[in-house]
């Protein structure tokens, strides 16, 4: 048994924690990704480079000599024009064809393409490392834990908590949920149809900024950072349901979980063929995943 | 007869002009290939006959794309998983079984056929949107694994191919001689779209093209329509593995690029640019944007921002891609009459 | 009983806690024009559904000229001889018209013609010019799908169904938004059909189902409330309540 609490406390709990703290940023990311497709349909392909963009906007912001409190409050700020210009500029203009689903995600595959170049273009190739801003660790319970890595689990789940009473507890929310369950009655009960989505799609992208904050202290920053990331917030997704909030707050903790522990005894290489193994089996038992669409919740 | 033989004529997508366009634009290309084979040999030029036997290669990698979205109406993002199987297959047989052409296509399309059947088995549960994400997972979780195995070369990749000497019967073709290797890969190509074009207007190929009009009637044709999506998907995987095997026979190596999202991803870019449904356009969108690339290549390293700004272009201004707003004015020319849908 | 072309056994479904059909039984006689009738949401579409195999019952059988083919997927009925239309009119509507009824009959010939050029399907393409003819559209073959008018449309929804020779053929409301003068045709043509084969019906139009039926179902939340001849329908009281009470 002391064997076991050994075990525990130096080996499996540090890395339950560090997974939890990657799981709150997938989350972010996924929450992102959910919330529109759930309103929109839009499969945003090009969310794993807005990502990158608010990782890169941090790097700015922090060369101006601001620190990262700043960071966290103006990047997201940032990214909403970026969004709403996008929603506006891009998904307006074929979302009212008959392959909406396929033309958006081909549009914005193509959007993070230039995006990419165009990070590439202002801020050079390389992989910058931020400072981590909040330095040393902390001791709980006999396990040791860096303290940035705390603030961010605890920081994440407090956002988490946030954007889940935005959109089930405020007349905000209200009227994105019912606009994603039924646009033309909402639009006829005084709801702005297009100002809601674009309101939420803006939303949306400036969640996958703050990931780019949030992760830049511990991942580094590069034009293609959005790429790996972009797989486990799909699969999050998908596995949580396609457009649930819940879905994508429960696959998020449970795959990151997996992924975490399970790298302990098997080659990291093979942690993520494991994730995606459970996403397809998922899918292979409930299609839909395993929470219903936002209007639906 | 007289009539089976006209309705047959007639029920023929849009008539004969249609076709007639498509397969004169074919010819067009066939000759102009092969005058500049010829001009680029009598030169003696190596990179531009190497770079458009490129453009070929992934010809064929995105007539698989357009089996999948052009006819059967499902958008993988992620063939690029059998183009780099058939690449690695290749090329290890090449290297270390022995330098055989056939041997190394023959591996390629019983690996791709198992490969197809069991990855059309997990993105068949699935349509749309769903489906393009799981092909994406897919091809992206096996490159890493590729990326990450130490057999393979990892993130190197398998070098030291050997050039080989194809025997096709009554001569053979020097994989080293860059014009005889770039018209051996141009008749591949051409066999191949001939022969997908072909299976394309049988019954079986129309019932494709049926399931990507409206899937929830077929079944009531009395076809089944996941079993005709998974023909299409091995077909599908088995055109992009077949010619991703002449991937190591032309550059003599291979490498976890070929299999990861932005190979996918081009050569759905190729298909949307160059006409989704058409086959021939495919073909001619991976030359001109091969082209494209090399050319912008020479004034900077970002043409991905040309090429994606391109692409969006296209997805919103043409939806028929390149073909789509040529043949109109083909097909005008051809029939001399007013233009069919 | 033994002789009846279509025969429903306690035939059940339940959606969650909705029970759509509830226990529905009856027999179709060969070569007789049966009508389901009922409200909006009285379960006719999902006795369909039901009987042509789109979704499986929770209990009850479902028997096509004896042969039991409770549950067997949609795309083996054809085989079994029954086909059906839609009331959603649920066409390809970006193919010709000729297109549409081809492939639909492309189910006549030997599947290995499938891999040959569509021009060596004879009889899938005889079969389709036969349909073009009798139904009015050879003027249209080339017209894609979804360009014809709405009455056409249902037409050749009829037309495709029919394609394959089914032995019994179920109509979803043929006449939906349907004019006068193309309801009468198209009741007069259901009533040629049932010299050739047993037709199962679903129809909005009362008028139409009492004198074009042999033989009537009336269906009400999910279960049978009576059935008959038209006329003993009519007098049917509970009938009258429940149906043509709204009526």
């Amino acid at each position: 048994m002391p064997e076991f609490l050994d075990y525990f406390q130096f080996v499996l709990a540090p890395q339950m924690l560090n997974g939890l703290s990657l799981g709150v940023a997938v989350i972010l990311m996924a929450l992102g990704l959910t919330i529109i497709f759930g309103l929109l349909d839009v499969i945003n392909m090009a969310h794993g480079e807005f990502y990158a963009i608010g990782a890169f906007l941090a790097l700015s912001v922090g060369a101006l000599g601001f620190d990262f409190w700043v960071m966290l409050a103006v990047v997201p700020l940032m990214m909403v024009p970026i969004g709403w210009l996008t929603e506006q500029v891009l998904i307006q203009r074929v979302f009212h064809s008959r392959e909406r689903h396929i033309l958006t995600l081909l549009l914005t595959f193509g959007f993070g393409m230039v995006l990419e170049d165009v990070l590439k273009l202002v801020y050079g190739p390389n992989t910058q490392k931020p400072p981590t801003p909040i330095g040393g660790g902390t001791e709980i319970l006999g396990i040791f834990l860096p303290n940035y890595r705390l603030f961010l689990i605890v920081f994440g789940a407090a956002l988490i908590l946030a954007v889940w009473l935005v959109v089930f507890r405020s007349r905000l929310g209200a009227m994105v949920r019912a606009a994603a369950w039924d646009k033309d009655m909402a639009s006829s009960l005084g709801v702005p149809v297009r100002l809601v989505y674009s309101g939420t799609f803006a939303f949306g992208v400036a969640l996958a900024g703050l990931s780019g904050v949030l992760l830049a202290p511990i991942y580094s920053v590069f034009p293609t950072m959005g790429r790996d990331f972009i797989l486990m917030a799909f699969t999050v997704v998908i596995v949580g349901g396609m457009g649930s909030i819940q879905g994508a707050v429960v696959a998020g903790v449970l795959l990151t979980q997996v992924q975490a522990i399970s790298s302990l005894y098997i080659s990291p290489v093979w942690s993520d063929p494991l994730v995606f193994g459970i996403m397809v089996m998922v899918l292979m038992v409930r299609p839909q995943g395993l929470f219903g669409k936002l209007g639906n919740a | 007869m007289r009539d089976v033989m006209l309705s047959g004529r007639l029920a023929t997508r849009g008539g004969g002009a249609v076709r007639n366009a498509v397969h004169l634009l074919a010819l067009v290309f066939l000759l102009l290939a092969i005058a500049f084979g010829v001009i680029a040999w009598a030169a003696g030029d190596t990179f531009y006959l190497r770079l458009a036997t490129e453009a070929l290669i992934f010809a064929g990698l995105a007539m698989s794309v357009d089996i999948l979205l052009g006819y059967t109406g499902l958008l993988s993002l992620g063939q690029a998983l059998y183009f780099g199987l058939g690449a690695y297959t290749s090329a290890v047989v090449l290297r270390d079984i022995g330098p055989s052409f056939w041997l190394a296509m023959g591996m390629t399309l019983v690996l791709a056929t198992l490969a197809g059947t069991l990855g059309g088995f997990i993105a068949n549960r699935v349509k749309g949107v769903y489906f393009a994400l799981i092909t994406f997972g897919l091809a992206q979780v096996v490159a890493k694994v590729v990326y990450n195995t130490r057999e393979l070369g990892a993130s190197d990749g398998l070098i030291g191919v050997p050039e080989i000497t194809i025997p096709l019967g009554l001569f053979t073709v020097e994989a080293a001689n860059p014009a005889a290797f770039f018209l051996f890969v141009l008749a591949f190509v051409l066999l191949l779209y001939a022969g997908i074009a072909y299976l394309m207007d049988t019954p079986f190929g129309r019932t494709l093209t049926a399931i990507r009009a409206n899937d929830r009637r077929v079944p009531f044709l009395g076809s089944n329509p996941l079993v005709y999506r998974m023909l299409a998907y091995v077909l599908a995987a088995n055109v992009a593995a077949l010619t991703g095997a002449l991937y190591p026979m032309l550059r003599g190596f291979v490498s976890p690029e070929l299999m990861f999202f932005h190979t996918s991803g081009n050569a759905v870019i190729t298909v949307i640019v160059g006409g989704v449904g058409t086959l021939i356009g495919p073909i001619l969108g991976s030359v001109l944007l091969t082209a494209l690339r090399s050319v912008v290549g020479t004034w900077t390293e970002h043409h991905l921002i040309v090429i994606g700004v391109l692409f969006m272009l296209s997805v919103i201004l043409l939806p028929k891609g390149l073909i789509g707003a040529i043949r109109p004015w083909l097909q005008h020319r051809l029939t001399g009459s007013e233009t069919p849908r | 009983m033994s002789a009846a072309a279509l025969s429903v056994h306690d035939l059940t479904v339940n959606f969650g806690a909705l029970v759509a059909v509830n226990s529905i039984s009856f027999d179709a006689a060969p070569g007789r024009i049966t009508s389901v009738i009922g409200p909006n949401g009285a379960g006719k579409s999902s006795l369909f559904n039901l009987i042509s195999g789109a979704i499986r019952p929770t209990a009850g059988m479902v028997r096509l000229e004896g042969v039991d083919v409770t549950g067997r997927p949609p795309f083996r009925m054809l085989a079994a001889g029954l086909a059906r239309s839609f009331q959603i009119t649920n066409l390809f509507f970006e193919l010709s018209v000729i297109e549409n009824l081809r492939l639909a009959a492309q189910i006549l010939e030997p599947p290995l013609r499938s891999l040959l050029p569509v021009a060596r399907s004879p009889r899938a393409l005889r079969r389709a010019d036969e349909l073009l003819e009798s139904f009015g559209l050879s003027g249209k073959a080339h017209e894609l799908a979804g360009s014809l008018s709405h009455g056409e449309q249902r037409r050749l929804e009829i037309a495709v169904a029919l394609a394959g020779y089914p032995r019994v053929l179920l109509l979803d409301e043929p006449t939906q938004g349907m004019s006068h003068g193309d309801t009468a045709e198209t009741a007069e043509m259901i009533r040629r059909l049932a010299g050739e084969m047993t037709v199962l019906l679903i129809e909005h139009d009362i008028g139409l189902v009492m004198t074009l039926s042999d033989h009537v179902v009336v269906m009400h939340q999910g279960r049978k409330l009576a059935e008959g001849t038209p006329a003993a329908v009519r007098a049917d009281p509970a009938v009258q309540a429940a149906y043509f009470g709204h009526a």
